[in-house]
């Protein structure tokens, strides 16, 4: 009875966990990365109070024989950073230094409704263009919700999703970009109908989640907790600890059990 | 019930000064190392029985955390988009922060609590405060998975009265993830 009770708790352990960890976005680490107070260009009203202005940040790199040296450049406040490998970018047209600029914009290209930005928009500029893609990354804030994706924007001021590595690490998020200019990192506004189908789709995956985390403990735990229950028998106080004295042994037939007739 | 008390007011207390110390800059990981062999010491005057931490079938507690490793990255690797693999340093700190955090909360503060109160106790008790622990390096909406796990390593350390699976499962999912 014990025993298939130790089954159960871990089964519903493992499915509550996979449902709770299912709700939240992936990464929930153990404190590598504590989230530090976002510095915004417009601070939500939570935060105008401690709010900071965020900072801008350049880098200036070598060329040497014609390639551009790997490299980063990031805000002062690494709250966005750009960096790339050897001959990422073109060298510059007047034979000097690559420099890569970057800078928080008070003044954006129009946001559309289809998203929502949830961080600055920041400004990357260079004095050559990208001729492989280079590594973009937005850190963001923890008194927001989750981005889904970095957009960015050209300079007609049309914005478009990027191709996003969303939340490997919480609070960041990153892209490889092909070209310089807006970014920004944000959620999608969808529409109720297709939020909902989203929604269905997503939850097809879960009860199979669900139950193949379900599977895998009892599977992996069922040996253990069976050697360790038998070892430590079953009327033991308080769920029993290995080293407590084994229970004094039943006198046999002290109580023998009537025949049925 | 002093020594439950105790126990649990260094746990928590530890992974809230590692959090804070962490904030300051470059003082992430030896925040991490020094708060994770801090919260190991939390294990010291226990009978390795009484953690969880015989040796004994060794091989079966290994399997069981690799299992548990897998039901813990299990909703993040279906929704996996590759990134950036975690650093020498980092991986270090998460394996030390992991071990400490299983010593202190699922070994000392699980068997104080189970000696006075019982096993759903210890359960329910050490994974709230498990996530106390968390309160000021998790945002809010992480503290339920994080309070779901607690509960699931707790029950394995109940089910099977077994520390290593919840230490490799545990070092595991914090290295992954």
């Amino acid at each position: 009875m014990r025993r298939r009770g130790a089954v159960l708790v871990i089964a519903g352990a493992a499915a509550v966990y996979a449902l709770a960890a299912w709700s939240v976005a992936p990464g929930f680490y153990d404190g590598f990365a504590p989230p530090a107070p976002y510095n915004f260009v417009n601070p939500p009203d939570q935060v105008k109070a401690t709010n900071k202005p965020p900072l801008a940040g350049s880098a200036t790199i070598k060329v040497l024989n014609g390639v551009v040296q790997p490299g980063s450049a990031f805000t002062q406040d690494a709250q966005a950073q750009l960096s790339w490998i050897p001959g990422a970018f073109h060298p510059p047209s007047d034979g000097g230094s690559l420099v890569v600029s970057i800078k928080p914009v008070t003044n954006p290209p129009p946001i559309p409704s289809t998203f929502t930005p949830i961080t600055n928009v920041y400004q990357f500029t260079a004095n050559a263009k990208l001729a492989k893609d280079a590594n973009l990354a937005l850190t963001y804030s923890d008194q927001l919700p989750t981005p889904s994706a970095i957009y960015r924007a050209d300079d007609s001021g049309h914005w478009t999703a990027v191709v996003s590595n969303q939340s490997t690490s919480v609070f960041f998020i990153s892209a490889r970009v092909t070209q310089l200019g807006y970014y920004a990192a944000g959620y999608e506004n969808i529409p109720r109908a297709s939020s909902a189908a989203r929604l269905g789709s997503g939850s097809q995956a879960l009860p199979i989640i669900v139950a193949v985390a379900i599977l895998i403990v009892i599977v992996a735990g069922l040996p253990l907790a069976v050697v360790r229950r038998r070892r430590g028998g079953d009327g033991e106080p308080h769920g029993g600890n290995p080293d407590d004295p084994p229970a004094a042994p039943r006198p046999k037939n002290r109580h023998p059990r009537r025949r049925r007739t | 019930m002093a020594r439950v008390a105790l126990i649990a007011i260094l746990a928590v207390g530890l992974e809230w000064a590692r959090a804070i110390a962490g904030r300051q800059p470059g003082a992430a990981v030896p925040a991490l190392i020094l708060g994770g062999l801090a919260l190991c010491l939390l294990g010291l005057g226990w009978a390795p029985g009484r953690l969880g931490l015989e040796r004994n079938r060794l091989g079966l507690r290994i399997l069981g955390g690799l299992a548990l490793a897998a039901a813990l990255l299990l909703p993040a690797a279906v929704r996996w988009q590759g990134g950036p693999v975690l650093s020498a340093p980092l991986a270090i700190a998460a394996i030390t922060v992991s071990v400490g955090e299983e010593i202190a909360f699922r070994g000392a503060l699980y068997a104080a609590l189970d000696a006075v109160w019982g096993a759903p106790a210890a359960i329910v008790g050490s994974s709230l405060l498990f996530v106390a622990g968390h309160l000021l390096s998790h945002p809010t909406a992480f503290l339920v998975p994080v309070l779901a796990a607690g509960i699931l390593l707790a029950a394995w350390r109940w089910a099977c009265r077994d520390l290593v699976g919840p230490i490799v499962g545990h070092a595991l999912a914090d290295l992954a993830l």
